[in-house]
């Protein structure tokens, strides 16, 4: 068999081997981890920095616009930024747009209020999912009590004490949503921090960061938690390694994997001939 | 039957339109009281839009199960992943602590979810060995520029290679932003100029009816 012959095979390669080697390389740093530090990115860093200048009571918004197929990468910024907002004794509002989300965003939220001592009504309250999409942030903007008559334990919002002086997004102190996709981010800026005034930042899925950039620039976002990355650098910043801290090393197997398949199939890709006949571009 | 069917609707949609814009500009509060009105309307509309789906989403399964199309397995499972959940659902009046609809999240939907998100990693590393191939030099500079990403987005990448995350944040930075930016731009001039449209009955397409219908 010829060089060419053989790399001609190699580019066929059965895609189940490559199935294996990502889960074999993904398994060993889960079992083994390296614990290599994480650097935590400028965006990421205005998030946790707008958290620690607010004074206690002040009221964070969080929305938790995700469903369980992105846990992965949100749940663990979920979880850092409801144990800062605890412990900074902020009054802590949160919600979800995605109906799938629901019950895992209410679960979230009171386990950490528990383990953090706080009392559900009176320093946090889970207000549940808000349907219409843009329309339930316009509700919320125009009157939160409209837009939410009660809270998902069904007690009424207007008179609970975590609300008391907020009307509507106009007195919400910060506001984050941690954004799968539509609607999450960008519908919060378009609809949201747009027309109310209110700080606003967020969190989202690494394969969604790219389009959050121009925003974060402009300073219609004030910072950003990109991916399972995001997480962990807010893991790092609050000094308590979690979930996102373990995942980082399987990523970084997994990265070093796709970057070394890359350059294999094109060592490949020369070998074999096949780029003698690419195609011409036009100008 | 034109005027109920074509009439109404545009005329319904134009007033709403130039309202809603209008009511962007002006601060008052009877333009306030109006959003919030509005708001509302469309939170129950949106509402009606779900019992729609799901009325359109059974009619086809249900099409497919009675003709014994191919897959047609597929659409008896969804049958009965649909009114189990949906009646797990109304048991527990919404609550998943400690019930059978919290179960069934935990344990089916959330591992599910979870599952075929997994799935893509597996499958974008297959294509990335099959089709990132610097066949020109377009694709060579998207594929160096991938390189550098996610080896900058990673530990391992900054501790074997110092001043690759530094790289990493400028292409995010700067190429990336800029042609954000571009895509940007772009899709909200089309956002405007389709909203005009619709607002001045040019378009009409999701009136439904013929494709001729239109324009």
């Amino acid at each position: 068999m010829t060089a060419r012959e053989f790399a001609s095979r190699m580019l066929k390669l059965d895609r189940r081997i490559i199935f294996m080697l990502m889960g074999v390389v993904t398994l060993i740093p889960l079992l083994y981890p390296l614990g290599l530090p994480v650097r935590v990115s400028p965006e990421a860093y205005q998030v946790y920095e707008t958290l620690e200048k607010l004074p206690e009571r002040s009221v964070l918004l969080l929305s938790l616009d995700f469903d369980p197929a992105s846990k992965p990468e949100l749940y663990p910024m979920t979880v850092s930024l409801l144990r800062h907002a605890f412990q900074r004794n902020l009054r802590v509002v949160t919600m979800t747009l995605w109906p799938a989300g629901t019950s895992m965003a209410e679960s979230v939220v009171s386990r950490l209020a528990q383990e953090a001592g706080k009392e559900d009504g009176t320093d946090y309250v889970f207000l549940g999912y808000g349907p219409g999409e843009a329309n339930a942030i316009i509700g919320m903007g125009q009157s939160l009590s409209a837009a939410f008559p009660t809270d998902y334990a069904g007690r009424a919002t207007a008179e609970l004490p975590v609300l008391e002086g907020v009307r509507s997004l106009r007195d919400i102190d910060y506001a984050i949503s941690l954004s799968a996709g539509f609607p999450g981010l960008e519908t919060w800026y378009v609809y949201g921090k747009e027309k109310y005034g209110f700080e606003l930042g967020g969190g989202c899925t690494a394969v969604s960061a790219p389009k959050f950039y121009p925003l974060l620039q402009t300073g219609q976002i004030n910072g950003l938690l990109a991916g399972l990355r995001g997480a962990a650098e807010y893991e790092t910043l609050l000094h308590q390694a979690g979930k996102a801290t373990a995942g980082m090393d399987a990523q970084s197997a997994m990265h070093f994997l796709i970057i070394g398949l890359i350059v294999v199939c094109n060592v490949f890709y020369v070998l074999s001939g096949q780029h003698r006949g690419r195609p011409q571009i036009n100008p | 039957m034109l005027f109920w069917q074509r009439t109404l609707p545009v005329l319904i949609t134009f007033v709403f339109g130039i309202a809603l814009v209008l009511q962007y500009y002006v601060p008052h509060p009877a333009s306030e009281n109006f959003l919030q009105e509005i708001s509302v309307w469309n939170q129950i509309i949106a509402g009606f839009a779900i019992v729609l789906g799901v009325g359109s989403l059974l009619s086809t399964h249900y099409l497919k199960i009675k003709h014994q199309e191919s897959g047609w397995g597929y659409s008896g499972v969804l049958f009965v992943s649909m009114f189990v959940m949906f009646g797990a659902g109304l048991w527990a009046e919404g609550k998943a602590e400690g019930t059978v609809f919290g179960w069934l999240y935990d344990y089916v939907l959330v591992a599910l979810q979870g599952t075929m998100f997994s799935l893509l990693a597996f499958f974008v590393a297959s294509a990335a060995y099959r089709a990132f191939r610097a066949r020109t030099l377009e694709a060579t500079i998207l594929l160096s520029a991938a390189v550098i990403v996610m080896a900058g987005r990673v530990p391992l990448g900054e501790y074997l290679l110092p001043g690759i995350g530094q790289i990493s944040d400028w292409i995010m930075n700067v190429p990336n932003t800029a042609a954000q930016r571009g895509l940007l731009i772009g899709v909200s001039l089309g956002g405007i100029a389709i909203s005009v449209k619709i607002i001045f009955g040019i378009e009409r397409a999701y009136l439904g009816g013929r494709q001729d219908d239109s324009a």
